[in-house]
């Protein structure tokens, strides 16, 4: 049998999810080359939370989320702590009729799928969940116990460790340097080291780097750049002693990281005109720790006063700023591109965790097969062609 | 009781990127934070100002970058907070850093009592606090561990001594250095970093200090740092990378090296 060789470059969720993916295929020969480690960029400063429910995915794509959460709940039980899922299940504070009738909807699906899930408008039994918001100026919250976070970079890893069970082949500290194309066909990659390595297909996995290695390849991938910056807080008291539950409203999500709270900014209150949400910028340049500005702590106070005024009082422990890879409508990047033979799987924004599985499933359904799902037509890179400004 | 917390900016050490192509270090993605000492010397500033009333005002000498530590020093609930910058401060040793920090407290006004941290993690000398006090013809008590009271002008800590503690009083004003974990340092709040964020902060340059151009600066340092390095280091970590075959034989073609070398 004729191997299809591919090449992926990107080692975050996106690229190991899909390399994993392909080497379900007998005849696919897949090589994954990270610049760093496996899981190091947005991927390791993602807060992970993959819930049942909430309107950060539109619920017509419910079945991405769900095949999401499905491919990880087995992963975990495969190998327990394969993907450091925290059970703390989700809580949404519904703020208006609007959020109202996505929460319902969503409560419905998860329950269809056998999960439970409630619509709770009784004040006290909210505040007997969540003791730290404010009940008054919501009419209820939508609660679903059997999901909660995950940790990106670790499923990352266990991706990548599959894949290579499968016959796959991971570099890592090889940044890819050159994109070969010869006769409009991309035909290989080279390496830092000097290497070069060919392909049928090459794929690009590289998130917010896309538009340096789309460059590479004569592409300009139109990704913006929104920021995300968190912050991590030490409640009052210090200690919790219940379970915090993915905490979701719509301007912003909280979740607990040991005894501290996770918080930022939700991706979909982001507005790629206002620089100081969005832009181009390079990674590369991103601090480790810190770099957030000083508007986003108003931001997250004034949020805290009115609807977690618990949480007023936190302890500001520490922060860190990351770039979401948003295209303009906020919906991935997925399959061909002008470029024979140069895919992309990118453009995730602030849903990368929950997607990957079903996107690569997909995906790699196409690269080896030829044959494309509604999902790929939604979020083809083609819908775009000719449509960009950058 | 009236206290000046000297606190400098220093590099986040673990921040070091390397290009992947030239292999050189990113530079420009250098970090910087407050000295973690110098954290500890504010937690003992304001829980003493607690106690004793009074104002706690933060002093860096350093680049208009260094605003950022004075912020952090804010954020954790100093008073005020000036920037001591001018292009004719760089390059100084530890004597020239110390002097323009004396004059600036003294312009500022009268202070009972000075903390700095006990070392940097830079420099890491220890010799600012006991010099700012020689400066300031003060007394000092260095890696102070706690401060015990504050009573009839006196000064009464523990200080780290050989393996154990030694119980010392000293007369104010003083020079108090604190050792780096001696205390807890309180978390700066929403509301502390919103209103640190929107303080003014005075800056003084040579102008407002007077001081002679040959007294500060690298023309007012006795000592000139001419080169740091790394310790030349005999076992080096490699990274092997490649497929597990690949790096499997990186291994055994090591191994066989070593092998070689210790049986010839
Ligand atoms: C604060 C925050 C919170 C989030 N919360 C959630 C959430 O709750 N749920 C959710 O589903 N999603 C969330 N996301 C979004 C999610 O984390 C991202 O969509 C996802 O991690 C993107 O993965 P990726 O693989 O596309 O990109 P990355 O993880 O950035 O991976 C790209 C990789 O490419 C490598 N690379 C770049 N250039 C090269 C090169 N030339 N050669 C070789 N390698 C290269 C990089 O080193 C990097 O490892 C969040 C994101 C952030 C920042
Ligand atoms: C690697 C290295 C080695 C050096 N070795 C020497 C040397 O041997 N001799 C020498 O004279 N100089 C030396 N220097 C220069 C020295 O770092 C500077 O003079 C510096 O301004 C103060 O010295 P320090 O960092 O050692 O401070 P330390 O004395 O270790 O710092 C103690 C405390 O003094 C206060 N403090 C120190 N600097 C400032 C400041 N700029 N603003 C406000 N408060 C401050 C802080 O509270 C700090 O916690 C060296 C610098 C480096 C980077």
């Amino acid at each position: 049998m004729k191997k299809l060789r591919v090449g992926i470059i990107g080692g975050g969720i996106s690229g190991t999810a899909l390399g994993y993916h392909l080497s379900l295929y007998g005849n696919a020969e897949v090589v994954l080359f990270e610049k760093n480690a496996i899981g190091c960029g947005t991927t390791s400063k993602s807060a992970g939370t993959v819930c049942l429910f909430d309107d950060s995915l539109r619920n017509r794509y419910w079945d991405v989320r769900l095949y999401g959460f499905e491919s990880y709940l087995k992963m975990e039980r495969e190998e327990k702590g394969s993907t450091g899922f925290d059970k703390t299940g989700t809580l949404v504070a519904v703020t208006s009729e609007e959020v109202e009738a996505t929460v319902e909807t969503g409560i419905a699906l998860a329950k269809a799928a056998g999960y439970q899930g409630e619509y709770i408008t009784d004040k006290d039994r909210i505040k007997k969940i969540l003791p730290l918001i404010d009940v008054e100026n919501i009419l209820g919250a939508g609660y679903t116990q059997d999901d909660g976070y995950f940790d990106g970079t670790m499923i990352s890893n266990t991706y990548a460790r599959k894949m290579q069970q499968k016959g796959g082949v991971v570099y890592t500290m090889t940044p890819v340097v050159e994109i070969v194309v010869s006769g409009g066909k991309a035909a290989g990659v080279k390496t830092a080291g000097g290497t070069m390595h060919l392909f049928d297909r090459v794929v690009d996995c590289t998130g917010p780097w896309s538009r340096f290695t789309g460059k590479m390849a004569g592409l300009d991938v139109p990704i913006w750049h929104t920021k995300a910056e968190a912050f991590f807080l030490s409640p009052p008291g210090k200690k919790l002693n219940y379970v915090f539950p993915v905490l979701k409203y719509p301007a912003f999500y909280a979740l607990r990281a040991g005894d501290n709270i996770f918080i930022c900014k939700s991706h979909l209150s982001m507005d790629l005109d206002n620089p100081m949400h969005a832009g181009q910028w390079d990674p590369d340049k991103l601090p480790a720790t810190g770099g957030t500005d000083d508007y986003f702590i108003e931001f997250l106070f004034e949020q805290m006063q009115k609807s977690v005024p618990g949480l007023v009082a936190s302890g500001l422990v520490s922060s860190w700023l990351s770039y979401r890879a948003e295209p303009r409508d906020f919906l991935p990047l997925l399959g061909e591109t002008p470029i024979d033979g140069y895919i992309l799987a990118t453009g995730y924004g602030g849903n990368g965790i929950i997607e990957a599985p079903a996107a690569s499933r997909d995906l790699a359904k196409f690269i080896m097969r030829g044959e494309s799902t509604p999902l790929l037509e939604d979020w083809a890179f083609k819908r775009l062609w000719g449509k960009e400004r950058s | 009781m009236d206290i000046a917390v000297c606190v400098k900016q220093v590099p986040v050490s673990n921040d070091v990127s390397v290009d992947p192509v030239t292999h050189s270090l990113v530079r420009d993605s250098a970090e910087s934070m407050l000295n973690p000492a110098d954290a500890n010397a504010l937690e003992e500033a304001v829980a003493l100002r607690e106690r004793y009333d009074g104002q706690v005002i933060a002093f860096t000498m350093g680049p208009p970058s260094a605003e950022k530590a004075l912020r952090a020093a804010l954020a954790m609930g100093a008073d005020d907070a000036v920037l001591i910058t001018d292009r004719a401060f760089a390059g100084a040793d530890t004597v020239a850093t110390a002097r323009v920090l004396a004059e600036s407290l003294r312009r500022y006004g009268v202070f009972d009592l000075v903390i700095t941290g006990s070392e940097s993690s830079d420099g890491a000398t220890g010799q600012v606090g006991p010099m700012l006090a020689e400066f300031l013809a003060w007394p000092h008590l260095t890696e102070v561990r706690r401060i015990e009271a504050v009573e009839t002008g006196r000064l009464r800590g523990l200080k780290k001594f050989k393996n154990g503690f030694l119980r010392a009083a000293v007369t104010l004003p003083a020079v108090l250095t604190v050792s780096y974990g001696c205390n807890e340092p309180r978390l700066p709040t929403f509301l502390s970093q919103i209103s640190a964020n929107k303080k003014s902060v005075p800056a003084y340059t040579n102008k407002e200090l007077g001081l002679s151009p040959g007294a500060v600066g690298l023309a007012g340092s006795p000592t000139e740092v001419i080169d740091t390095f790394a310790p030349e280091r005999r076992k080096r970590a490699e990274l092997l990378s490649g497929t597990p075959e690949e790096i499997a034989g990186k291994i055994l073609a090591l191994i066989e090296k070593k092998r070689g070398k210790d049986n010839g």
